[in-house]
């Protein structure tokens, strides 16, 4: 190669490196990790050295806010798009609360520094992930995800753990494998990896079009647990450990929508329709996981299905295919973090007391008021009822819809509209039924609280932002909305 | 001040509520005397209120705060608002409201079971169901009657009888349900709305008067009169009321929607049945014809004789429902059902009679309901067992009871002398008076509904011969000697209650007063405005 291009890519990727700064850091962070691993197996310290590493990042991610769009490493991301950036300090946050839920598990205290490297790579994976512009990319950051999941599910090294692995693992490659496929052929048709950079294909290979969309799909819908690439869902959170569950029904899944809606909305100027198949598979989505929820005794599992049905309400922003979509899917993946560990934090209390199945909570809400309280708070908003910032995203969310209805008049988008607002009365009964075991049932046993404890003070500030979020939501939406919006 | 009052109903029991979280549980006297407290300000509020009522004063004590402004980019901005205010429709309601919670709250003196708890949901409870009443906007109004639901599921889970668990969850998804429905066509209206104000900027707003002006949609958006979309057979603007009507429905309720109330009241405790048929039902009522038909007059129009007609069913099947009940709680609350028939049947002629009767109806079944299920509440509370045929002869035991329970069961037959009556002459008036006035209803309606009047003056009779007359026996291993006559605490609900039956019936001018200017305007409003917009869609 001639030297003069060798120095040309040698100085894009040197000007490249600093818009890139947050995922460094984040591989830089992995490496210290271990290697304090290696050094000091005090728990503690690495806590609080995971701690650290996660606030920097998002430190640099917001200090990265609103910079100027920019594609960097020749095509490969693009930096600076505010939807991505967006997303990043989300999952920063999801990363900040996961290392304080594993601080107050019992059960995950040994083999942290591996634990938390494995933590930080699916961030990282996650990061890359939204900021991506080219399927190689994609499916990378995709597979640095995956992989990473697969150890962590079995990270409780139970006989459990490894078959939710091994399940997980099995279902994942299956999927990666179509995936890669499905990108061949894509690459195939548009003569260019860059998913950003496709024209409209011609007439006689629209169909092949579809085909290697459908393929491609299936690569995103694994990763959001959408239908029918969720059956792997149940078994993984039950086996996994707490703060990994929480993590899995958050970072994977929301980076997955993100960068599907990104994706259908690049494909939109190459003039292929994505909306009726997201569509269909967000009706399936939402049914699936709701109906099934309905049946399940065990926490965990409860919890997967309705992280499957939560799928199905984020493709709803996928489906409107519009701006307002990405929008609402911004606010309304925010105040699902937010819920989703409110929840969680008490899950894993009441789970370090032995209560995993639904009627084990019996007669909690006396002993434990308040955690049983915001664990209420949690599960409406995920019903989406106000006063919770739930139903304001919610509202957020079927607004799109509505627009793009009126826009295009397709049918089968007013079907999603009804299917996923009646399917919020489906869920309302599997989300108080532990609500209703703790407050409505006598209790069996006889317990000891403590009132002050770290997870009802962080519960009553979660609390706090979910109730304010509803009664002012331009706080969030504002901020949202001010900020130039770029894929 | 004036504009003030209204917050202070909704705010003075929120905040309460808030407060009590704070006092130790074991003082039950605190929690009883201060939810009375709460109670008894919220009707000094209200006459105060009263005094400052202007008849022909439209909405009025209105109080309007920004609350979420939203600039969405070129879509528009969003804007929802704190905005209540009360008019000749919720004025009466909120009344009954205040005045069955002061009684409810007596009633719920019995209460021994997490005393504290109860007492707080009471409150929010309390809250809510004025928010409901007087939120003039949408998202403002939603947020409340959603918030009814959480209390009052609550309130039947914890403090219910033996099959709580049932009546409370299907009570929760059946309201829920319905809330869904108002939920679509909400979103479809503020998207498709926009204040009049600056040329040039849209405002989607979720005030509830400007949605039921036609001219402050957006041409060509989904619920835009002007639109000629077509959803399979209808316009998007029918579909949009039929969601309106059921969801409402389901709450007020009409057969075949109804099947929630009857476990719900079987299992409440008697002051949240109280609660549950004298107020919640009324929201139904209420928001059809605050939201339903002034937003959407041509399809009210289109749909009136079915309203009707489903009104008719109601009457109808709640009261053989009734006469074949068991079960002296069921009874009533199938009698309810029936009674909401006749507010379905006022609404649907769209005459100024009808709808002032429907509005009447909705205040007198609420003062008249409190009194049936408190009677039931006083005889399920000496033997606990509310089987018809396992007493008889009551009258030779509780000859005070008694009375009180003739009081009640004339009332609720529409006996005159009692509100129930001139209600439901309304209401006839108006049905009769429909297929000339306007041509809407089939004569036919007003007939069968009054064979509801037949039918009810026979179950409440037969009630009367089987539980209160002949021989005294008590069946059931109830012990005949817990039969004893009514205390004072009981006298202190049943008689204001019964006075107020008794006074409304006798002298209903000031209430009609109240009404009328509200039921003329909402009839000739649906009348012209929906013909305009059936000829030139």
């Amino acid at each position: 190669m001639e030297s003069g291009a060798l120095k040309g890519i040698l100085d894009s990727i040197g000007a490249s490196l600093p818009y890139f700064a947050a995922e460094l850091f984040l591989t830089v962070s992995v490496l210290l990790l271990i290697t304090i691993g290696l050094i000091k197996k005090e728990a503690t310290l690495i806590h609080v050295a995971a701690f650290f590493l996660m606030a920097v990042t998002l430190g640099i991610e917001i200090a990265h806010l609103n910079a100027n769009p920019q594609s960097i490493f020749s095509g490969m991301f693009r930096s600076g798009n505010s939807f991505g950036d967006f997303f990043k300090c989300l999952f920063s946050v999801s990363g900040l609360f996961t290392i304080a839920m594993t601080w107050r598990s019992e059960r995950t205290q040994s083999r942290l520094a591996e634990y938390y490297a494995l933590l930080f790579t699916i961030v990282l994976g996650a990061n890359m992930l939204v900021m991506a512009e080219n399927l190689v990319i994609l499916f990378l950051a995709l597979e640095l995800i995956s992989i990473s999941s697969y150890v962590l599910t079995g990270f409780l090294f139970d006989k459990k753990g490894a078959e939710g692995s091994l399940k997980y693992f099995l279902f994942g490659s299956v999927a990666s494998a179509v995936m890669v496929y499905g990108i061949s052929i894509l690459y195939g048709i548009f003569g260019t990896l860059n998913f950003t950079a496709f024209q409209l294909p011609s007439i006689d290979s629209i169909r092949l079009f579809y085909l290697a969309g459908s393929l491609t799909l299936a690569g995103f819908l694994f990763k959001i647990a959408g239908v029918p690439m969720h059956p792997w869902a149940p078994d993984v959170y039950e086996a996994a450990p707490m703060p990994v569950v929480a993590f899995f029904s958050v970072v994977p899944k929301i980076a997955g929508v993100a960068i599907l809606l990104k994706f259908v909305l690049y494909c939109i100027p190459a003039g292929i329709n994505w909306q009726l198949i997201i569509t269909a598979i967000a009706i399936l989505t939402l049914l699936v996981g709701n109906f099934s929820a309905l049946w399940q005794k065990n926490v965990k599992r409860l919890m997967a299905y309705s992280s499957i049905g939560q799928s199905g309400f984020l493709l709803v922003s996928v489906a409107s295919v519009s701006l307002q979509g990405a929008e609402a899917l911004l606010f309304y993946s925010s105040v699902y973090v937010i819920l989703t560990f409110l929840l969680f934090f008490f899950l894993q209390q009441f789970e370090n007391r032995a209560f995993t199945t639904i009627a084990s909570y019996e007669g909690a809400g006396k002993p434990f008021f308040w955690p049983s309280l915001f664990m209420l708070v949690a599960f409406v908003g995920l019903t989406g009822l106000p006063p919770t910032a739930g139903f304001t995203g919610k509202l957020f969310l079927f607004s799109a819809l509505w627009e793009s209805y009126a826009a295009t008049g397709s049918q089968l988008l007013l079907w999603l509209l009804i299917f996923g607002l009646l399917n919020t009365v489906v869920s309302l009964f599997y989300y108080l039924r532990i609500p209703y075991y703790a407050f409505i049932r006598p209790a069996q046993q006889n317990f000891q609280a403590n009132n002050l404890t770290f997870e009802n003070l962080l519960g009553a500030i979660l609390v706090l932002v979910i109730l304010i979020l509803f009664f002012s939501p331009q706080l969030l939406m504002g901020w949202i909305n001010r900020s130039n919006f770029v894929f | 001040m004036q504009q003030y009052l209204i917050s202070l109903l909704i705010f003075i029991p929120l905040g309460a509520a808030f407060a009590g979280i704070l006092i130790p549980s074991g003082n039950h006297r605190f929690f009883r005397i201060g939810t009375l407290t709460i109670s008894m300000i919220q009707l000094l509020i209200l006459v105060i209120m009263y005094a400052g009522y202007e008849y022909d004063g439209g909405v009025q004590f209105i109080e309007k705060q920004p609350w979420i402004t939203l600039p969405l980019g070129t879509w528009g901005t969003l804007k929802a608002e704190y905005f209540v205010g009360v008019d000749g429709l919720s004025f009466p309601l909120i009344a009954m409201s205040v005045f069955v919670m002061v009684i409810a709250t007596i009633s719920s003196w019995t209460i021994s079971k997490n005393v504290k708890g109860y007492f707080l949901l009471f409150l929010l409870l309390n809250a809510a169901i004025i928010g409901t009443f007087t939120a003039l906007d949408f998202l403002l109004f939603y947020l409340f009657f959603e918030f009814m639901l959480l209390p009052m599921f609550f309130l039947i889970a914890i403090w219910g009888g033996e099959r709580r668990e049932y009546a409370s969850i299907k009570f929760f998804l059946y309201t829920l349900a319905g809330s869904i429905l108002i939920l679509i066509v909400m979103i479809g209206l503020y998207i498709s709305i926009n204040e009049p104000g600056e040329a040039g900027t849209i405002v989607h707003s979720f005030n509830m008067l400007n949605m039921a002006e036609p001219s402050n949609f957006i041409s060509n958006s989904i619920l835009d009169p002007n639109n000629p979309w077509k959803l399979k057979f209808y316009d998007a603007r029918y579909w949009a009321f039929l969601l309106l009507f059921f969801g409402f429905a389901i709450k007020l309720p009409m057969v075949p929607l109804h099947t929630w109330l009857p476990d719900a009241h079987v299992e409440a405790p008697t002051p949240v049945s109280v609660v549950l048929a004298a107020i919640l039902l009324k929201i139904g009522g209420y928001g059809l014809a605050r939201i339903a038909f002034p937003i959407f007059p041509e399809a009210a129009l289109h749909f009136s004789w079915f309203v009707g007609l489903m009104g008719v069913i109601s009457i109808v099947y709640g009261a053989l429902n009734a006469m074949a009940s068991r079960d002296l709680k069921r009874l009533i609350a199938y009698s309810s059902v029936s009674h909401m028939g006749f507010v379905l049947l006022g609404l649907a002629s769209l005459t100024g009679e009808g709808i002032a009767g429907a509005t009447l109806q909705m205040f007198s079944h609420g003062i008249i309901s409190a009194i049936l299920f408190l009677l039931v509440g006083v005889i399920y509370d000496r033997t606990h067992d509310r089987t018809i045929s396992n007493y008889s002869g009551l009258s030779i035991r509780m000859k005070k009871f008694t009375v009180f329970v003739l009081i009640g069961f004339f009332a609720s037959m529409g006996l005159p002398g009692f509100s129930g009556f001139i209600a439901e002459v309304l209401v006839f008036l108006g049905a009769f008076r429909a297929p000339t006035a306007n041509g809407l209803l089939h004569e036919s309606f007003a007939i069968i509904a009054t064979s509801g009047l037949i039918l009810g003056a026979a179950y409440y009779l037969w009630t009367l011969q089987r539980m209160f007359f002949g021989p005294l026996d008590v069946k059931g291993g109830i012990a005949a000697d817990t039969l004893t006559d009514m205390d004072r605490r009981e006298y202190l609900m049943l008689v204001p209650l019964s006075l107020a039956t008794f006074a409304f019936g006798v002298f209903p001018q000031p209430i009609i007063d109240l009404i009328d200017p509200f039921a003329q305007g909402l009839s000739h409003m649906v009348l012209t405005t929906g013909k305009k917009l059936t000829l030139f869609p």
